[in-house]
């Protein structure tokens, strides 16, 4: 947040670029996405498709974790079906827009949303976590079923189709990148807007205290299963991406380990902050990239020292988990808040 | 009709395991208001540490030899004549274990008792006063580190263990067909709700007990009666992780020792959120209904549904009670 900001008007105040550095910083940002596939190599590429798409689940996920303050760890769910319902589309219509099919993974995984949210109306915190939970494991059971394999590959998972755009095949990563990363960005201005709205207030009066939400009017009924539908569209067309972005899925990808690694994400970013989840997820993504540098700069490309690797790399994330828990719970964006704080009252005061 | 009750029976067994499991999750919910998302992974290291008292120790060539098979005189008399797995030689070769098998749960118990001392002293106690959530994310964190310290400290192989009692099958006639259980499982019965019977007892009728009700009633009034919040805390950790070591001695001898071990917490969590998370009843009768359903279900239409069915269950059940089966509704105040 930057404070020392003189405005005039209200609509400046409203805007989604409300400060100069917003704006010249949205500007920075785009121009380094725009450069980054053409003088980064195929590696880097498929880790910054990967972490365009997990931004987009986090993102869908933070309307529901971080603005209604509901608790879900089912949100696996969504991305599998937004994965499975692509698979599913591409069988009848090989060449189809893309776009088209992430409406409509994004619609289904909607129409989920709806169902998982039901049971936010009657139970809540922890014992929604675990409704949402169960509901994971029970939609990935479907899609493992033996009746489900001409759709879902079964258990044995299934290959996925790339996208065609304009007659072409979206083969390379670079390729990928360009259909991934517009959409990435596009999600997330319409989240940051859907805060600017009534909408976006009321869920966050739910999530401060939902009894006096709905004193001052607010329907629970509607805004609680309307966060849930928004935020499982987001997972869901992540989903679809990932199938585009990835040759072939697995049930297994998209279990509770999913489901726990987008609220880490959202929670190491900060939860309820529309930068939140960009930070956490690069920042969670990468983790193991980094450590997997470290490792091989001290073992020397040692073999022997190897296998101690995935158990290490298990504790440091483990440890990082908890010491952001602890040292900084509002997570990455508060370090964000903080320099620019330093920055607009320098030289004056911390 | 025989069938069907010997498939309850084996369900009821192994729902009391389940409910041992879950005692360790609710002492520390209902002392701390923490929901122990690890639970499964310090029941795992509970195992592991009974693994290495009671394998690798005895092993070890520092030992005396009647730690690793224990013959005393009068066990040749009883085992003679006996016949190739059949009750004599089972007991008899029990008897050989038993050093080891004592050895292997007090090791467990004190180790892990460490353990749940140290995660409470370490990881929980900076987070005092924080969101529940905070708590609970910080709970899923330690999977991470017990799981990478485990494979770290012993290796991701499959071991095996010693069960806790004689391995015998013992066989009765019910509704006119043949029922069987192998006997080490009566044992883990037995055992289990022991425990869970004399954990409720001490909650009930001991000082601490009572210090540890209290501080689930009020924090702050708890420590304004001169209750030492913190060391109740300590004391909730300590609870778990001794009953986990057991639970994992009695997983391990069952099912195998491997690191995999841990998953089995998470099941278990949906049944102490079936039962309420803070009534020790409530989750005994959530563990015992799944343990049945499991089995049922197992029997009619094979083991990948029966892998669900706890999740099925709490789903039900928490739609019609939200607050658990004998769980106590929160009350909010705006």
């Amino acid at each position: 947040m930057i404070i020392g900001e003189y405005k005039t008007d209200y609509a400046q105040d409203e805007g989604i670029w409300n400060t100069w550095a917003k704006k010249l910083g949205f500007l920075l940002a785009l121009a380094v996405l725009l450069l980054i596939p053409f003088v980064a190599n195929d590696y880097q590429l498929l880790m910054a498709g990967q972490i365009a798409i997990f931004v987009i689940a986090v993102v869908g996920l933070n309307v529901v974790v971080g603005y209604t303050g509901l608790m879900s760890l089912g949100h696996g769910a969504f991305f599998a079906i937004g994965a499975y319902t692509a698979v599913a589309i591409h069988q009848f219509f090989p060449h189809i827009f893309p776009l088209i099919t992430l409406v409509i993974s994004m619609v289904v995984a909607g129409f989920f949303g709806f169902l998982f949210g039901l049971p936010s109306l009657r139970v809540k915190g922890l014992y929604l976590a675990v409704a949402t939970l169960s509901a994971n494991f029970i939609v990935l059971f479907f899609i493992r079923q033996d009746w489900l394999e001409h759709f879902t590959g079964g258990r044995g998972g299934t290959e996925t189709p790339n996208a065609y755009l304009f007659g072409t095949e979206l083969v390379t990563n670079q390729q990928k990148y360009f259909l991934i990363v517009p959409i990435t960005i596009v999600l997330f201005l319409f989240a940051q807007n859907l805060f600017r709205s009534r909408f976006g207030r009321a869920l966050i009066a739910i999530r401060d205290n939902d009894h006096s939400a709905e004193i001052l009017g607010i329907s629970l009924f509607n805004y609680k299963l309307k966060s849930f539908v928004i935020s499982a569209a987001y997972c869901g067309a992540a989903g679809t991406l990932w199938a585009y972005f990835f040759p072939a899925i697995l049930p297994e990808d998209f279990g509770l380990n999913m489901s726990i690694t987008l609220l880490i994400c959202l929670v190491a970013g900060g939860m309820g902050r529309s930068l939140g989840p960009i930070f956490g997820t690069i920042l969670i993504l990468m983790v193991p990239e980094i450590l997997k540098m470290v490792a091989f700069y001290f073992s020397e490309g040692n073999a022997s020292a190897q296998i101690y690797f995935s158990p290490i790399r298990d504790i440091v994330f483990g440890l990082m988990i908890i010491g952001f828990l602890i040292f900084e719970p509002m997570g990455l964006v508060s370090i964000w808040d903080r320099f620019w704080r330093f920055i607009s009252r320098w030289p004056f005061a911390k | 009709m025989g069938q069907f009750s010997q498939y309850v029976m084996n369900g009821i067994m192994n729902g009391s395991v389940y409910a041992l499991i879950a005692l360790g999750i609710v002492s520390i919910f209902k002392s701390t208001k923490v929901v122990n998302f690890a639970q499964g992974h310090v029941i795992m290291f509970g195992a592991y540490f009974y693994f290495t008292f009671a394998v690798m120790l005895p092993e070890a060539t520092f030992m005396p030899d009647w730690v690793l098979k224990w013959e005393p005189e009068w066990l040749a008399g009883y085992k003679e004549g006996a016949l190739m797995f059949s009750q004599k030689a089972a007991i008899a070769g029990w008897v050989n274990n038993v050093p080891r098998i004592i050895l292997g749960l007090v090791g467990a118990v004190i180790c892990n008792g460490l353990l749940g001392l140290l995660i409470e002293r370490v990881f929980m106690r900076p987070l005092l006063g924080q969101s529940s959530f905070a708590m609970i994310l910080c709970t899923i964190g330690l999977i991470w580190v017990l799981e990478g310290s485990a494979s770290l400290i012993w290796t991701a192989d499959v071991d095996q263990v010693p069960p806790l009692g004689p391995n015998f099958p013992i066989r009765f006639s019910l509704f006119g067909e043949q029922v069987f259980f192998f006997s080490a499982s009566v044992v883990n019965f037995v055992l289990a709700l022991l425990l869970f019977g004399s954990l409720m007892l001490v909650l009930r009728f001991t000082r601490s007990g009572v210090a540890i009700r209290a501080t689930a009633e009020d924090q702050s009034t708890a420590y304004a009666m001169g209750i030492n919040v913190p060391a109740v805390f300590s004391s909730a950790w300590v609870i778990a992780s001794t009953t986990g070591a057991f639970a994992g001695a009695i997983l391990a001898s069952r099912n195998g020792l491997s690191p995999t071990l841990g998953l089995f917490g998470l099941s278990v969590l949906a049944i102490v959120l079936m039962g309420g998370l803070d009534s020790f009843l409530g989750v005994l009768i959530a563990a015992m209904m799944v343990g049945i359903f499991e089995s049922l279900a197992q029997w009619q239409w094979g083991g990948e549904i029966a892998e669900i069915v706890p999740y099925v269950l709490v789903l039900i059940v928490i739609l019609w009670r939200p607050n658990g089966l004998l769980g106590q509704a929160e009350i909010e105040r705006i």
